[in-house]
């Protein structure tokens, strides 16, 4: 009979500390904006390009010295980008800015790193969705092809295959070694 | 190294000097010249990109052989002859293997440089009539 005035004292005294530091309105007040909340979760804006891709199990090769500054034009890895670099519109060098989504379509060059010296493959894929970013544009063409050898020109809208087609920024990703 | 290699091939092309010895692997010509457009699982874009799963179908019906090089991504590219040769057979079997036939024989420089030279301009229409209307979606 001891332990259950024990457990008797201790809910109480808690029930009582709980009632004065709370009113039942908090408590619905709280409980509503969790419920709110975790409803309006999937509504959020996110993109699913970028979904699939992550699906596709893409992921960046790791690379010894991957040096410069992405924010920079001489990046190495912009050796045949035409755009304005995704770095400068809130996304990196391999991530759209945030509201825009990758187009799969792209075109592919190579870049030199000139931190170990080899070639790499580098895909030069399209933010899409949005207005142009007007960020530091950037315009370098190694190995760039008139427009007429369309699938080897970095002069293309390459959000054409997109969903949506208006063109924010571009992302220079690293596919890999151009002799692997 | 590769775009001195590039620059040479390109020159070597332009001289039509075909049966050089190949420099550049068929992977690494599939990313730089394909993967763009046909993605590096050769699947379809709805609508605008058609999808290299299933090209293996083609090599069952008669002019299908010839299709697969005068389509305008493979005739008009600037891949040469043996390089390209090697580059549809690489595609076949690594997106289309359970399509290829028993007996098929592999590609060669020649007959590549043979039927490029007649480009394709009715795509749609030819490949219709070659193997009908395919689904689409992507598999």
């Amino acid at each position: 009979m001891d332990s259950t005035n024990w457990m008797d004292r201790r809910f109480e005294t808690g029930a009582r500390y709980l009632a004065r530091l709370t009113s039942r309105r908090s408590f619905l007040t709280r409980l509503g904006t969790l419920l709110v909340g975790a409803a309006s979760i999937p509504l959020l804006p996110m993109s699913r390009a970028a979904a699939q891709a992550a699906d596709a199990g893409f992921r960046e090769p790791d690379i010894d010295g991957d040096a410069g500054d992405p924010m920079n034009c001489n990046y190495w890895r912009y050796c045949s980008i035409d755009g304005f670099m995704s770095p400068c519109c809130g996304g990196s060098a391999s991530s759209c800015p945030p509201g825009t989504e990758m187009s799969a379509v792209t075109w592919i060059g190579t870049c030199q790193n000139p931190a170990d010296g080899n070639d790499y493959l580098i895909s030069y894929n399209d933010c899409c969705g949005k207005s142009p970013c007007g960020q530091c544009f950037c315009n370098n063409n190694e190995d760039d092809m008139p427009v007429y050898v369309t699938g080897r020109s970095n002069n293309i809208n390459w959000c054409l295959a997109h969903s949506t087609t208006a063109y924010h920024s571009t992302v220079a990703l690293v596919l890999g070694r151009a002799d692997g | 190294m590769v775009r001195i290699a590039l620059a040479l091939l390109t020159f070597a092309f332009g001289l039509a000097a075909a049966g050089a010895g190949s420099a550049a692997s068929p992977r690494f010509n599939y990313i730089l010249h394909c993967q763009g457009c046909h993605l590096a699982d050769g699947g379809a874009t709805p609508g605008k990109i058609p999808p290299l799963i299933g090209t293996g179908r083609f090599l069952a019906v008669e002019g299908g052989r010839e299709f697969l090089v005068r389509v305008p991504g493979v005739s008009l590219s600037i891949v040469p002859d043996d390089e390209l040769a090697e580059l549809i057979n690489w595609m076949l079997f690594r997106f289309s293997a359970d399509d290829v036939p028993a007996d098929f024989e592999p590609y060669t420089a020649e007959e590549v440089g043979r039927y490029r030279q007649e480009p394709l301009v009715e795509v749609e229409t030819v490949r219709v009539g070659l193997i009908g209307p395919y689904d689409e979606t992507p598999e």
